[in-house]
This record gives C-alpha cells, sequence and structure tokens, in this order.
C-alpha cells in the first residue's frame, strides 16, 4: 500500500513516498501502523505523537488527506496524504506544536466556591462533554482559532503577520476551550458568579465568531454545535452581534 | 556556537510528569506557596490514568466499617507482604480526601443519595474485602481531565510540555550521619518544542514519570511514554529501587492483527466456568482458567510457546465455546463476558471479527505488560530512602521524591484492583507537600559547576555520528526484554539479557542525531532508549536475585515461593560506574492464621472446578445457570471489573 508521508525539517516540507507492506495477509492498517513501520525500517528519525493506541490519549492526531484524524483509529487507505495537523504550528515532521491552545485557558478554569457539598449529581450533558479527549480536530475549519493566524492556516500567515508565541497562550478560542467552559458552566459545584465568568471567557475568546459559522466537528462524535457552541450563543444572547439570530 | 543553547530558571520544586499523580503532586506544592516546574513529555494529563478505566478506591464509599486497617491488610494480602505497611496505612488514610482533592477538580460521580457518599460498584469485588471501588462515566478521561485543570488552573505552576528531564544534577551535603550525604539541586530538561536545554535549579524533585511498559511494547496496553524514564533518572542519581522484578502481566491480551496488539482482551474470570487454553494442536493446557491466578495463565501460554506449540503470533488460545454452547447458561455467558470487561470485550470483537465476538471460535492470546509494582525506594511521603526494612531517609537522597507508578513500596507483588488512580492522588498529594516542605527549608544555593559536565554532555549529544537508529535499537530491546525479563524468565535468559545491555550500551554511544535544536527526534529516541536500557538492567538485576515465582514474577525454572517463607522484597542501587547491585530486605509475614486460611479456600477452589468439569452435561448448564443468574441479578450486568484488578484474577482473590 502506497502512501505519501509529509515531513518537515528546519521549515522545509518534503513529501516522502512509503510502500507499507501488510504484516499478515489482508491486513487493514492504521495509518499509525503505517507510520511505525515507516520508523522501523526507511524513516528512523520520523518525528510523530501517539500514546494509547486505542482512540483514548489524544495525541496522535494527524491530517489525513487534509483532515484531521485520530491515527491509531483511522484506516490507511491506497494513496494517503499524511501530513501534521494544518490548524497548529509544525515542530518536526508530523508533530505540531498543541500547548498554545491549553495555554489560553489559564486563568480561566475556577468555578466552584471552597467548602462546596461534593456529593451532587452531574447532570448527562456534563459526561457528554467530559467525553472529549483532546485531539484537537475540532481546531478545522474553525473561524474563531484562525484568527490566530490572521484568518488562515499557520503555515500560510500573510506577509507583514508573525505567528503568534504559542507560550503565551493563543488570544482567540476553538470548541474546545469553549467546551472546557461549558463544562463549567453546567456543573452543580459552579458559583453563579463562576457561570457568569466562564461566558465572559467564552466572550473574550470570540465567541462572536460562531454566529452564523455552520458549525464545528467533533474528533470522537461530541455535539459542539448544539451542547457547546449553541449553548454558549444562547446565554450570551444580546451581547453578539445579529447573525444568523 | 553550541548546537543547542542553555536557559536557566530557578524554582522550588520540579515535578517530573503531569498524569494522576504528576498533576496533584504540583498542584499542593503550589497550594503550599512553592514555585513550581512541571515537566511533561506528553501533553498535560496524557498518560495512564486518561486511558484507564476510571476506577477509584474509596474508602467506606460503599460501607460504614470499611476500616483503615482493613484496607491496609487488604492491600498487603494481596500484594504477598512485599509491600511497605506504612506506605499502605498511608493509602487507607488518605483514600477518601485525596479522591475529594480530584472532585474539586471536576471529577464527578454518581452519588449514592442514600449513603450521601460516591457510588460504589454493586459488589465488594474479588480481592476487596468491601465495596470500596468507584466508577465514572469516560473511565480514565474524566480523571485526564482533573490532572489537566490541576496544572493548568494553578498560576503558580509553570509547566513545560514536549519537554524530556535528561538527568537530575545532586551535590555531596557534607552532612553528618544523621542526614544524607547528597542532596538533589536540580535538573537538565530538554524542551523540543523551542529547541532548548533548561537547566533547572530546585532544592527538590517530585518523579511522577510512570512505569516502564513500553520495554515490552508493542506487547502492552499502556502508553507509549513508559520508557522507565523515572526509574532511570533516579537510579543514575544514586537513589534505590525496590520489586523491579514485580512487572505485573496481563495474560489474555491480543496477538493480532498489529492494530490492536497488546490492548487488553479478558482477564482470567472472564473466561467464565467452562473457558480453557489450548495451544496450536489444538491441546489443553489448562483448564479452570477463571479460577487461576494471570501468572499461572501466562506461564501456561508462554511454556506452550516455548515447546513450539504456540500460536502464529506467540500465544495460544482462549477457546470459551464452550460457554457459549450450552442450551440454558450459554446466552447468560455472553452476557456476562460483553458487561463484566466492556472495553475488552469491545477490543476482542473488534480485532478478531463478529465470529469471535460470539465466541464461536477461539482468541489468540498472548500476555502484556500492564502496570510495574516496583519502583524508587520511598517513606510513606514519597521521600527517597536507604537503608533496612520500611527504609530511612537519612540513607537517602535529600529533595528525591516519588509518587504513582514511579514510586515502589505500594503493592508489593500484586496490585488490587481501582487502586492506581488512589495511589496516584494520594501519595503524589504527599510527596507535593513533602516536597514543598524540603523547599521551605532549603537555604544553600547551589553551584552551578555541579550542572556544567552534564550540559556538556548533552550538548556534545546534538551531531553524534555513528550510524545507529535508537529507534531500530529501542525494537531490538524490545524484542529481547520480552524473551529474557518478560512474562517468563529463566536465570540463562536474564543473564543473556545483562551481557546484551552491556553492548546495547556501547551501540547507544553511535547512535546518530542530527544538530536541529527543535523536536529533535533522534535525540528523543536515544535519551528515552538510555533509560530504556537502565530501566531494563535494573529489572533484569532485580529478577536475577528473586530466583523463584512470586505475584508478577515467574520462574520456569525455580519453585514457587510459598506464602508461608519470609517474604523480601529486592533492592537494586547503581554504583558510580554504571553496574548494578542487589540486595534483599526482610518483610514481615501475615499472621499465619491468615496464611492457613487462604491455602484452604484455594484448595477448595480447585476442588470445585474438578467437580463441575465432571458432571453430567445437562446438570453442569442447569447449575451454571443457576450461577450467572446469582452473579448478575435482575439488572442482567455482570458487575464490571478492571483489567489488573483482583476480581479479575480469583486465584488471586483470597491473597487480599
Amino acid at each position: 500500500m502506497k502512501v505519501e508521508i509529509v515531513t518537515h525539517r528546519d521549515g522545509e516540507a518534503t513529501v516522502v513516498d512509503y510502500d507499507y507492506q501488510p504484516r499478515v495477509e489482508g491486513e487493514r492498517p492504521m495509518v499509525l501502523d503505517v507510520l511505525l513501520q515507516a520508523q522501523a525500517t526507511e524513516m528512523p528519525d520520523l518525528a510523530f505523537r501517539y500514546g494509547c493506541r486505542a482512540r483514548n490519549c489524544g495525541v496522535c492526531t494527524v491530517d489525513i488527506n487534509d483532515k484531521p484524524r485520530i491515527a491509531c483509529r483511522a484506516r490507511a487507505r491506497e494513496g494517503d496524504r499524511i501530513s501534521p495537523v494544518a490548524t497548529l504550528p509544525v515542530l518536526s515532521d508530523l508533530v505540531v506544536r498543541r500547548d498554545g491552545i491549553a495555554r489560553q485557558m489559564r486563568g480561566r478554569l475556577s468555578g466552584g466556591a471552597q467548602g462546596n457539598d461534593l456529593n451532587v449529581e452531574a447532570p448527562e450533558a456534563y459526561h457528554d462533554l467530559t467525553a472529549c479527549i483532546e485531539c484537537y480536530a475540532c481546531l478545522d475549519n474553525c473561524p474563531m482559532h484562525a484568527r490566530n493566524f490572521a484568518g488562515g492556516l499557520p503555515a500560510d500567515m500573510p506577509e507583514g503577520h508573525e505567528l503568534p508565541d504559542p507560550g503565551e497562550g493563543y488570544r482567540w478560542g476553538n470548541p474546545f476551550s469553549l467546551l472546557k467552559l461549558q463544562r463549567i458552566r453546567i456543573d452543580p459545584m459552579t458559583t453563579d458568579a463562576g457561570r457568569e465568568a466562564a461566558l465572559d471567557h467564552a466572550m473574550d475568546l470570540g465567541l462572536d465568531a460562531c454566529v452564523g459559522c455552520p458549525g464545528c466537528k467533533c474528533g470522537v462524535g461530541i455535539d459542539l454545535k448544539g451542547q457547546v457552541v449553541g449553548e454558549l450563543l444562547a446565554a450570551a444572547g444580546d451581547r453578539l452581534p445579529d447573525g444568523d439570530g | 556556537m553550541m548546537a543547542i543553547d542553555t536557559e536557566w530558571r530557578d524554582y522550588d520544586v520540579i515535578v517530573v510528569g503531569s498524569g494522576g499523580a504528576g498533576a496533584q503532586a504540583a498542584s499542593v506544592a503550589a497550594e503550599e506557596g512553592a514555585r513550581v516546574l512541571v515537566v511533561s513529555k506528553d501533553p498535560i494529563g496524557c498518560s495512564d490514568t486518561k486511558i484507564s478505566e476510571g476506577i477509584a478506591t474509596v474508602r467506606a464509599s460503599g460501607a460504614d466499617d470499611d476500616t483503615e486497617e482493613g484496607l491496609s491488610v487488604n492491600l498487603r494480602m494481596g500484594g504477598g507482604d512485599l509491600n511497605v505497611a506504612a506506605i499502605t496505612d498511608a493509602f487507607a488514610e488518605d483514600s477518601q480526601a485525596g479522591y475529594d482533592r480530584l472532585r474539586t477538580q471536576g471529577l464527578r460521580p454518581s452519588i449514592d443519595a442514600e449513603r450521601h457518599t460516591p457510588q460504589s460498584l454493586p459488589l465488594p469485588l474479588g480481592g476487596h474485602t468491601k465495596r470500596r471501588s468507584v466508577g465514572h462515566k469516560n473511565s480514565g478521561i474524566a480523571f485526564g481531565h482533573a490532572s489537566w485543570h490541576a496544572v493548568i488552573q494553578e498560576s503558580r505552576i509553570d509547566y513545560l510540555e514536549d519537554a524530556w528531564l535528561l538527568d537530575l544534577v545532586t551535590e555531596e551535603t557534607g552532612a553528618a550521619e544523621s542526614a544524607p550525604s547528597r542532596r538533589v539541586v536540580g535538573g537538565l530538561v530538554y524542551d523540543a518544542s523551542r529547541g532548548l536545554l533548561v537547566a533547572v535549579r530546585a532544592p527538590a524533585v517530585v518523579i511522577a514519570a510512570g512505569g516502564l511498559s513500553t520495554l515490552f511494547f508493542p506487547k502492552t496496553d499502556t502508553m507509549r511514554g513508559n520508557t522507565g524514564d523515572g526509574y532511570a533518572v533516579a537510579a543514575r542519581a544514586g537513589a534505590e529501587l525496590v520489586d523491579m522484578e514485580q512487572v505485573q502481566f496481563l495474560p489474555f491480551c491480543l496477538a493480532s492483527p498489529p492494530s490492536y496488539e497488546g490492548l487488553c482482551a479478558g482477564e482470567p474470570v472472564t473466561a467464565s466456568f467452562l473457558g480453557v487454553l489450548r495451544d496450536r494442536n489444538g491441546k489443553i493446557i489448562l483448564d479452570g482458567v477463571y479460577l487461576r491466578t494471570r501468572a499461572e495463565c501466562s506461564a501456561a501460554i508462554m511454556r506452550a510457546v516455548e515447546a513450539g506449540n504456540g500460536s502464529p503470533n506467540g500465544g495460544a488460545y482462549l477457546d470459551m465455546t464452550a460457554n457459549k454452547k450450552q442450551p440454558l447458561s450459554g446466552p447468560y455467558f455472553m452476557r456476562f463476558l460483553q458487561t463484566c470487561l466492556p472495553s475488552a470485550y469491545n477490543n476482542a470483537r473488534q480485532a478478531l471479527g463478529k465470529a469471535a465476538g460470539k465466541c464461536e471460535v477461539e482468541w489468540e492470546v498472548r500476555p502484556g505488560a500492564h502496570y510495574q509494582m516496583g519502583g524508587i525506594r520511598a517513606d510513606e511521603h514519597g521521600a527517597a530512602v536507604g537503608g533496612d526494612g520500611a527504609g530511612d531517609t537519612a540513607l537517602g537522597i535529600a529533595g528525591l521524591f516519588a509518587a504513582g507508578q514511579a514510586m515502589g513500596g505500594v503493592f508489593g507483588a500484586n496490585r488490587l484492583g481501582s487502586t492506581a488512580l488512589t495511589e496516584n492522588v494520594v501519595f503524589g498529594t504527599r510527596a507535593g507537600r513533602a516536597a514543598a516542605e524540603t523547599a521551605r527549608a532549603s537555604r544553600a544555593a547551589p553551584d552551578d559547576a555541579a550542572f556544567a559536565p552534564l550540559i556538556a554532555e548533552t550538548v556534545k549529544r546534538f551531531g553524534q555520528k555513528g550510524g545507529e537508529a535508537g529507534s531500530a535499537l529501542k525494537l531490538e530491546l524490545q524484542r529481547e526484554s520480552w524473551d529474557c525479563i518478560g512474562p517468563v524468565r529463566t536465570a540463562a535468559r536474564i543473564d543473556r539479557m545483562a551481557s546484551l545491555i552491556g553492548e546495547w550500551r556501547t551501540r547507544l554511544d553511535r547512535v546518530s542525531i542530527p544538530v536541529h535544536a527543535v523536536w529533535n527526534q533522534a535525540f528523543v529516541e536515544f535519551a528515552e532508549l538510555r533509560n530504556m536500557l537502565e530501566t531494563a538492567e535494573a529489572v533484569a538485576t532485580a529478577a536475577r536475585e528473586r530466583d523463584g515465582s512470586v505475584g508478577g514474577h515467574v520462574r520456569l525454572d525455580g519453585r514457587n515461593i510459598s506464602a508461608f517463607s519470609t517474604p523480601y522484597s529486592t533492592v537494586v542501587r547503581r554504583d558510580a560506574d554504571g553496574g548494578y547491585r542487589v540486595r534483599r530486605v526482610a518483610r514481615p509475614r501475615q499472621p499465619l492464621k491468615r496464611l492457613v486460611s487462604y491455602k484452604m479456600q484455594e484448595n477448595w477452589r480447585k476442588l470445585q472446578v474438578k467437580m463441575l468439569l465432571m458432571m453430567p452435561k445437562g446438570m453442569q448448564d442447569k447449575k451454571l445457570e443457576k450461577r450467572y443468574r446469582a452473579i448478575m441479578g435482575a439488572s442482567g450486568k455482570a458487575p464490571e471489573i478492571v483489567p489488573g484488578g483482583a476480581e479479575g484474577a480469583v486465584g488471586e482473590a483470597t491473597r487480599a
């Protein structure tokens, strides 16, 4: 099975053809298997992230034919093009720098009060959101996240713009950061003030970008548009400019 | 110009790892006023905790008479008395407070409205003497969110992800005999995302870097990052490691297809009453599987492989078709299998196909590494110790702490189910607090000269030539680790491993590493391989000293170590010249009465299997239907179990 692996070193992208050798007859390998075999054979220094091989840890996301996929559970197909996730800056080969996302949440996460009774049941929706494995597939086509890169992708920054420093945390949010805030809002342990603060943070991270957006896609099937973005937009109400309503 | 620059930083506490243990250590140390740096090679919170089954031990969650002493004894019986009593006491003392800490970070269990506690699973699972295991929606991922919150929301914590702690830096204290002769002054970090070395001055370091299962990749169900980093850096700093031969292998992991290799497919108990193991000729190599210990199952599989009768992928066949064929009890069996360990069943069904999912055909299985019970030798606050018995901090290294899987002494020779997530928070919290205290008391400014040799040596690695590939050497090491220090061992193989490690060490210096500083994969492979070699040597040295089978350690050429003999732990230590020394440390044995009762229950179990198998078929089926109904009750669902837990192998259960 022939695939293309897009590698990156010192800012240069190279497309490497790799011919996957099935290890058992009729094998239908995952993309991660292809990367592991490439590293074990022709590309010993190939850089890529992975962890649990069972779609739980969320670190092995790569773009397959320009769409984010979780490599350990995405079947490889003849002619697939495997490249780093386009929505984050590349460090090396298929490894992108992820930490600008979590860092933007610093100082935005408190919601509860000390001395709460902990023995309170959380609503089902809380657990729906906790299913997030932080794979960052949701950054794809997100207009809010794109604001960090002048409305496009990190690789296509127009002249006169500098890449933001992920070490400072990105200025503009994304479905993942909104999910974290919405999770705080529906946590029964959160105070009213904490709920308001979470909404303020969502506004500050650019919730207005969601007005009129067709919606985002989750890597593990969470209803981001309905359970996260929709809820936040409804709560923000008049504070947002008019869009599609 | 140097290939890579060095940045200097000052902190009170460095925490290595950001999983269940590291996140707690960092957040507690910060609450205590310390300035904390978390160093994590994977993204924050992406650890074995996140990919676990998400069941935690919370004392008294299910029964009011669940005493601290009861839980502590429970852990030691389970661990074959290799555990340190002060440590199991600490576990029992803090399990509730630790769990509540996770809840302040967003972990939300179901609540038992009547008892006003977290809802515990319905039965006192197998090895636990009480109901005290609390399950969670989204399994370990729910705990992963808590770890993430603990690190991200605390403003006094700085963190580096994509960052490898390469080594600790220590210096002589010049203290009298009552205090440690060496102390931690910091560590050197490779920050891959910025392409820098970071020299961190800090008087306290908490190692919470997870386990070593990647030594056996792909025959493991754990995170890739378990390259033994914590054990290796501690050993190189002169710390002692305890019970390193005690690697827990799950017997029934998948052997194929390659994408699923190593993932857990079941436990002895999920084989149910009529499940047997067969070799490739169809010959039964173990019956009564559901009552066996994991070690017995692993040994049976590996003996078949040794004899040339293994399956194509180096395992054997778990045959549960007899359960399924029973007219009355068959449907009950299928529900039992699907509900008692759902994640494992799903792995098997997806990997092996529909017929296997229906148990119409047998499953190819092979053991896989799951958890390291041994680790850095520490006291009940996670502080490094040396000496005899439970150990003495005055003979340890000042400022060095361990927590989570990196720490030894908690579980001895076997770990009870649902305890690892509690271990993380209990000892993460304790180590974080103790580290902050050490930092407060520390006055001496470190001598930067102590960092110089390590920095120089590391800088030189960038641009190292020699034609070896670190990733390829890792694969060689992994293959040999499986054969020589894996689920079954012999003296000859352990010796072979020791000599191979010597050769690999030489080849390590010939690994080619390009000069670029940002995410240099070859350097990462080199650094991890170096730690894996160190860890493999520690395991091999301890395994050589333990000349019989006990707990996770199975010797094909040795006897079974009786529960009645005097228990001992192995302690290994790395000399300044890089060689490893091993010695035994005596442990107190359980009262004889408890042990006798264990033996009697074991014999009774074995008799039951014989009787069941000798029954006429119709009677057998009726009897089984009755038993399934008793287990699954009105809900028609089996109580969930945890891979690695005592309830998954009832043959081990009464030890607890």
